[in-house]
C-alpha cells in the first residue's frame, strides 16, 4: 500500500465504516454499500483482498471473536491508531485540495486566468 | 450441493495462504451477504451469483498472481513458481485476446451455453428420473415386486411373512384425493401407504409423526382416520405452521386428522410425483365404504416393495419368496371357479432392484428422453464444429502475431498450449453459462412432462461432472483445429505478405471435413424430427369416431350423499337431467367409463359367431350408459335403437354393440336382434340382447384404434359411487359453461363432488409424449438446420476470400457473374453432396434405435421422410452459399488485382 499517494475509493470507504468502531466482515460490506449510495458494488471475494492490504499495512486489524461471540458473523476487524491518523490525513489533503480549488474557481469567476 | 459448499469449492481459487487466513471468516460473511441478496428475490439472486463466480474468479486469480510475482521478485528463478506465475499471465492473455474480438466471443459462449445447457438439462432430468437414488436409508436393499400391481390379499399374506422372508415390507398406491368438503373439487396427488412404509424406508417426520402399524387397521386405527401431509402442502395451505399438527383434512369428504409432516427431500417411493397426502391403507375402507378395494381378490392396485436382509442378496430373497408362493397363491384364490384361474398367481414372483424407486413416468420417458438427449448431443457437435471454424479463422488472422511468438523463441508446444487455454476459457465460461440455462431449460421441460409430475432436480455430483466433461470435450474438439493449424504452418509462407495464390484450396481441408460432418448429421437430425413430428400428426388426425370440441366432462362423486346403492341410478338421472337443462347444453350423458381417461372394463364374450382361441381372442371392452349417450358424443346409431327407460332393472337384459364388436363376434351381419352371453359386472353369466348397433368410437387409447365394444344401459348395472357425465355444448361456450353446470348440479345434491374439464384435456394427455418429442426434435431439427447453414455460409464465404485473385481474373477474363455463382456453388456442391450422402446412410443406421413404440403412422426406415429431408438440406445449403456466390460474381476485378 503506497502511503504517498491518495487513498483509492474502496479502501477509503472501508476505513469510514471502520472508524465509528470494530465491525465484523458482512457489517463492513452493508456501510460501504450504504455509504456510497449503491454505487460501489463491493463482494466478499474483493473485501477481503482490501482488507488483506489494509491489515498488511497495518491501517486495520483482525480482532479474534470471544468464545461467546456468534460463529456465523465471522470475526470484527478494527481501526488501528496508524489507521486513524491516515484517516485524518486524507482529511487534511482533501481540505487542502478542496481550498485551493476554491481558490481557482474565484480566480476563474474574476476573469483573471 | 448447498450454496455454501459452491462457494467452498470457489475459494479454491484464492492462494492457501490467502484461505487458511481468512477463510473462515469469508464463508460467514457470505453466507449473510447471499441471504440478503435471496431474500430480495429470484433475479437478485441470480445475479449475485453472477457476481460471486466473476470476483471470485478475478480476485482469486489476480491473488495468486500477486502472490506468484511476490516470489519472483524476492527469490532465483525457481522453475516451478516462474510457470504459476506465467500461466497467469496467459491467462490474462487468454482474457485479453477474447475481449478483443467481442463480438466473435459472445457468438462463440452463447451458442456453446445454449448447447451445453440443453445436455445438461436433459441429463438432469434422466439423472432424476433414472440415475439418482432414492432419498432414503440404503436404497440399494430395495426391491420392487415386478410384474405389475397386486391385490391386497396378497399383500397381507406378505407381510404376515416380512420378519421371515425380508427385513420389511410396505405396499403402496398413488391416488389422487379430494380435499374439498363439498362442491368442486380441489385435488391433490396422495397414497395409501402400509403402515410400516415410512419404517422400512427409515424416514423421520419433519413435524409430528409419521404412520405406524397401528394406524393401518380396516377402518381406521387407535389413533382414528390419521394423515400425514407433504412439507409442501403444508407450506402451501398451513403457512408451515405447528398448529397443522392435529388439525381436521376433508379427505374425500371423510374427516382426517394430521398427525405429522414428511421430510423436505422426501418424495415418496414413487419417483414422478410428489405425494402431497398419505393414509393409511387399511383406511382406504373409510373412503370408499362398500367399494372398498381391500377384500377384492381380483382388484390389482398394490404396489409392493421389500427391503433385503443384511447380507440377503437379490437372488436369494427370490429364492425365499419364490418358496412361499404356493402358500400365497392357496391362501388368496378367488373362490368363484373360473378356468382362467388357472392363470392366478402363475407367474413366479420376481424381485427387482429398487435403488431408484419405482417410477411410470420412467416407463414412458426413459426412451424418448433417450433419444432427445442424443438429438441435443448431435447439436452440440454441429455447434462445436462452427466454433471450431471460428476459431480456425480467428488463429488464421493471427498468424502473423503467433509466427513472430514462434520467432521470438517460443515452442510449438508453449503456443499450442496458449490456443488450447484460450479454448478452455471458453468452454468454462459457456458451461457457466450453459447450467444457469440448464437450471431454467429441465424446469420448464418437467412442466412439459405432465401438470401434476414432480421431478427432483438437485444440483449433485453426478450433474457437474456431467457438465464438466461436457464443457471439457468441447474443449479439445474445438481447441485442437487452431492448434492443428498452428503445428501445421511453414512460418515463412505465414511471413511473406498476401502471396497471390492462383490455385484453389485444397480439396479435402479440415474446414470442408467440418461442414461435411454437419450437413451429415443435420440431416439425420431432420430425418428424426420429421419421423416424430409425422408420428404425432398422425395421432391427432385420427378419428375418434366422435367430435371431441364440443363436450365437457364432469367426473360425479357420490359418496357423502348417504344414497344406498341401488337408489344411485336414480340420482345420477336426476343429475343428467338437471345438466340438460342448463342453458347452452344440447345433449348430456353418463357413462361408468370416461372414454379416452385411460379407465377401462373388460370381459369376455360367448357368442354363436365368436372367433376361436383362448379367453383373449374372445375379449371385449364394456362401457354402462344412459340413454342420449350416443347423441351426446354424435356417435352414429347405424341399426335398431338407444337405451330408452324401460330398460331398467328387472327388464330383459339389452345391451347395444358397435360395428368392431359384430364384426369380430357375429360375422360382420346385423347383429340386432340377435344373443350372447357374458359375465359382465355380475357375479353370474347373463345373456344379453342386441338392441343397437352403433359406428365405431374410440375407447382408451388413440393407439389401440376402434376395439369392440359392448354399451349397457345403467339402470340394469351396480353403480359406482362416481360417474362420468358428458356434456355437449357449442365449442365456444366450453370455458363459461363450467361455472353454470356446477351451479345446477350442486342445486341437485350438495354434499356431491364434481370435477368438470374440457374433453380436449384427454386428448392432451392422451398425446403428451408424443407432442413432447415431436417438439423437441422439431426444435433441435431446425437449430441444427440453422447452425448447419451458418457454418456452410462461413465456409463458403472463406473460401471466396481466399480465391479472391483466381475470380478477379475470371471476370477480368469475360467470365459472366452466372458462371461464377456456378463455380461457387459447384464446389459447395461436392461438399453437400458428400455431406447429404453420408447423413442418408447415418440415418438409415440409426433408425434402428427407434423402436415402433415411439412412432405411428411411420416406420424407422421411411423413405419418403429420407428424400424430403434430403431436399431440405439441399434447399438450405443452396441458400446459405449462395449469398456469397453472389458476392463473389459482384467483385470488381480492377480492385482485386490491385490489392498489395
Amino acid at each position: 500500500m503506497d502511503m504517498s499517494a491518495p487513498l483509492a475509493t474502496v479502501p477509503l470507504q472501508i476505513l469510514l465504516v471502520l472508524s465509528d468502531g470494530p465491525v465484523h466482515g458482512y457489517g463492513i460490506l452493508q456501510g460501504v454499500r450504504e455509504h456510497s449510495g449503491g454505487a460501489i458494488k463491493l463482494g466478499t471475494g474483493s473485501l477481503y483482498r482490501h482488507l488483506s492490504k489494509l491489515i498488511g499495512a497495518g491501517l486495520v486489524a483482525e480482532l479474534r471473536p470471544g468464545p461467546s461471540a456468534d460463529p456465523r458473523r465471522g470475526s470484527s476487524f478494527r481501526l488501528t491508531a496508524k489507521g486513524g491518523q491516515t484517516l485524518a490525513a486524507e482529511r487534511d489533503r482533501v481540505e487542502a485540495l478542496l481550498a485551493s480549488l476554491n481558490a481557482a474557481t474565484r480566480r476563474v469567476r474574476r476573469g483573471s486566468v | 450441493m448447498t450454496p455454501d459448499d459452491l462457494y467452498a469449492i470457489l475459494l479454491g481459487l484464492y492462494p492457501g495462504s490467502f484461505r487458511a487466513r481468512f477463510g473462515d471468516d469469508m464463508r460467514a460473511t457470505f453466507a449473510q451477504d447471499r441471504a440478503q441478496a435471496h431474500a430480495a428475490g429470484r433475479r437478485s439472486t441470480a445475479a449475485f451469483w453472477v457476481r460471486t463466480i466473476v470476483e471470485a474468479a478475478m480476485c482469486g486469480t489476480s491473488e495468486r498472481f500477486q502472490l506468484a510475482t511476490r516470489h519472483d521478485r524476492a527469490s532465483a528463478r525457481g522453475t516451478g513458481r516462474v510457470m504459476r506465475a506465467g500461466f497467469f499471465h496467459d491467462c490474462r492473455d487468454a482474457f485479453r485476446a477474447w475481449r478483443a474480438t467481442p463480438l466473435v466471443s459472445a457468438v462463440a459462449v452463447v451458442s456453446l451455453a445454449l448447447g451445453i445447457g440443453a445436455n445438461t438439462a436433459l441429463f438432469s432430468i434422466l439423472n432424476g428420473l433414472v440415475l439418482k437414488p432414492l432419498a432414503v436409508r440404503q436404497p440399494d436393499t430395495l426391491a420392487l415386486l415386478d410384474g405389475g400391481e397386486w391385490t391386497n390379499p396378497i399383500w397381507e399374506d406378505i407381510r404376515a411373512r416380512q420378519t421371515d422372508l425380508f427385513g420389511g415390507a410396505f405396499a403402496w398406491s398413488s391416488e389422487r384425493f379430494n380435499l374439498a368438503d363439498q362442491g368442486p373439487t380441489d385435488m391433490v396427488s396422495g397414497a395409501y401407504a402400509s403402515g410400516e412404509m415410512f419404517d422400512v424406508l427409515g424416514v423421520h417426520a419433519a413435524v409430528g409423526r409419521l404412520l405406524r402399524s397401528g394406524d393401518d387397521v380396516r377402518g381406521g386405527g387407535a389413533a382414528g382416520a390419521v394423515a400425514v401431509i407433504s412439507e409442501r402442502l403444508w407450506r402451501e395451505r398451513f403457512d408451515a405452521s405447528p398448529a397443522a399438527i392435529g388439525r381436521r383434512l376433508s379427505v374425500n369428504g371423510i374427516p382426517f386428522t394430521i398427525v405429522g409432516v414428511m421430510p423436505q427431500g422426501f418424495f415418496g417411493p414413487d419417483v414422478g410425483t410428489l405425494f402431497d397426502v398419505i393414509v393409511p391403507l387399511g383406511d382406504e375402507a373409510l373412503i370408499h365404504g362398500a367399494e372398498s378395494m381391500l377384500p377384492g381378490r381380483l382388484t390389482w392396485w398394490l404396489e409392493i416393495m421389500v427391503r433385503r436382509k443384511p447380507g440377503q442378496s437379490l437372488e436369494q430373497a427370490n429364492a425365499v419368496l419364490r418358496a412361499a408362493q404356493p402358500q400365497i397363491r392357496a391362501a388368496t384364490l378367488p373362490p368363484t371357479y373360473r378356468p382362467s384361474l388357472q392363470e392366478y398367481l402363475k407367474q413366479p414372483f420376481s424381485l427387482v432392484s429398487a435403488a431408484e424407486g419405482y417410477s411410470s413416468l420412467r416407463q414412458r420417458y426413459e426412451q424418448p428422453l433417450t433419444i432427445i438427449m442424443v438429438v441435443v448431443g448431435a447439436v452440440l457437435l454441429i455447434a462445436c464444429a462452427n466454433i471450431a471454424s471460428l476459431l480456425l479463422a480467428r488463429s488464421i488472422a493471427r498468424r502473423r502475431e503467433l509466427v513472430i511468438r514462434l520467432a521470438l523463441g517460443a515452442s510449438r508446444l508453449r503456443l499450442a498450449t496458449l490456443l488450447l487455454l484460450e479454448s478452455g476459457m471458453l468452454a468454462c465460461a459457456g458451461a457457466a453459462l450453459g447450467l444457469f440455462a440448464a437450471r431454467v431449460g429441465s424446469a420448464l421441460l418437467v412442466r412439459q412432462l405432465g401438470a401434476a409430475v414432480f421431478l427432483d432436480l438437485p444440483l449433485d455430483l453426478r450433474v457437474l461432472a456431467f457438465t464438466g466433461a461436457v464443457a471439457a470435450v468441447t474443449a479439445l474438439l474445438f481447441g485442437l483445429a487452431p492448434v492443428a493449424g498452428i503445428l501445421n504452418t511453414a512460418p515463412n509462407e505465414i511471413l511473406k505478405e498476401h502471396a497471390r495464390t492462383v490455385t484453389g484450396d485444397r480439396r479435402f481441408s479440415f474446414r470442408n471435413a467440418l461442414v461435411v460432418l454437419q450437413v451429415a448429421l443435420s440431416l439425420a437430425l431432420v430425418v428424426g424430427a420429421g419421423l416424430f413430428l409425422r408420428t404425432f400428426a398422425s395421432l391427432t388426425t385420427l378419428p375418434l369416431g366422435f367430435d371431441a370440441a364440443p363436450l365437457v366432462t364432469v367426473n360425479v362423486n357420490v359418496q357423502r350423499s348417504g344414497v344406498p346403492a341401488a337408489g344411485r341410478a336414480a340420482l345420477f338421472e336426476r343429475f343428467r337431467e338437471t345438466a340438460t337443462a342448463v342453458p347452452g347444453v344440447s345433449e348430456a350423458a353418463m357413462s361408468s367409463i370416461q372414454p379416452m381417461s385411460g379407465q377401462g372394463w373388460n370381459t369376455i364374450i360367448d357368442a354363436d359367431g365368436a372367433p376361436a382361441g383362448g379367453d383373449r381372442a374372445r375379449q371385449s371392452w364394456v362401457n354402462a350408459v344412459s340413454p342420449r349417450f350416443f347423441a351426446t358424443y354424435g356417435i352414429r346409431l347405424v341399426a335398431g335403437r338407444d337405451f330408452s327407460p324401460d330398460d331398467r332393472e328387472g327388464a330383459p337384459s339389452v345391451a347395444i354393440v358397435n360395428d368392431a364388436f359384430a364384426r369380430k363376434f357375429v360375422g360382420g351381419g346385423n347383429p340386432v336382434g340377435r344373443e350372447f352371453r357374458g359375465r359382465i359386472g355380475k357375479p353370474t353369466t347373463d345373456t344379453y340382447r342386441v338392441v343397437g348397433l352403433v359406428s365405431d368410437a374410440a375407447y382408451r387409447r388413440i393407439r389401440e384404434g376402434m376395439v369392440p365394444t359392448v354399451y349397457l344401459p345403467i339402470s340394469q348395472t351396480r353403480s359406482s359411487a362416481a360417474m362420468a357425465m358428458t356434456v355437449r355444448t357449442l365449442p365456444a361456450m366450453r370455458g363459461t359453461i363450467e361455472s353454470d353446470l356446477a351451479r345446477a348440479l350442486g342445486t341437485v345434491d350438495g354434499s356431491a363432488a364434481f370435477t368438470i374439464r374440457p374433453f380436449d384435456t384427454y386428448l392432451e394427455t392422451a398425446v403428451r409424449q408424443e407432442r413432447l418429442v415431436a417438439m423437441l426434435s422439431g426444435f433441435f431439427g431446425a437449430l441444427a438446420l440453422a447452425l448447419a447453414a451458418l457454418g456452410l455460409y462461413g465456409v463458403t464465404t472463406y473460401g471466396v476470400s481466399r480465391r479472391r485473385a483466381e475470380i478477379g481474373v475470371r471476370i477480368a477474363l469475360g467470365a459472366e457473374p452466372s458462371g461464377v455463382v456456378r463455380l461457387v456453388l459447384w464446389r459447395v456442391g461436392w461438399l453437400v453432396g458428400t455431406g447429404v450422402t453420408a447423413g442418408m446412410a447415418l440415418s438409415w443406421w440409426a433408425s434402428r434405435f427407434i423402436s415402433d413404440t415411439l412412432l405411428y403412422g411411420v416406420t424407422s426406415h421411411d423413405t419418403p421422410t429420407l428424400l424430403a429431408a434430403a431436399a431440405v438440406l439441399i434447399c438450405i445449403s443452396a441458400v446459405a452459399a449462395w449469398l456469397p456466390a453472389r458476392r463473389a460474381s459482384r467483385l470488381d476485378p480492377v480492385l482485386v488485382l490491385r490489392e498489395t
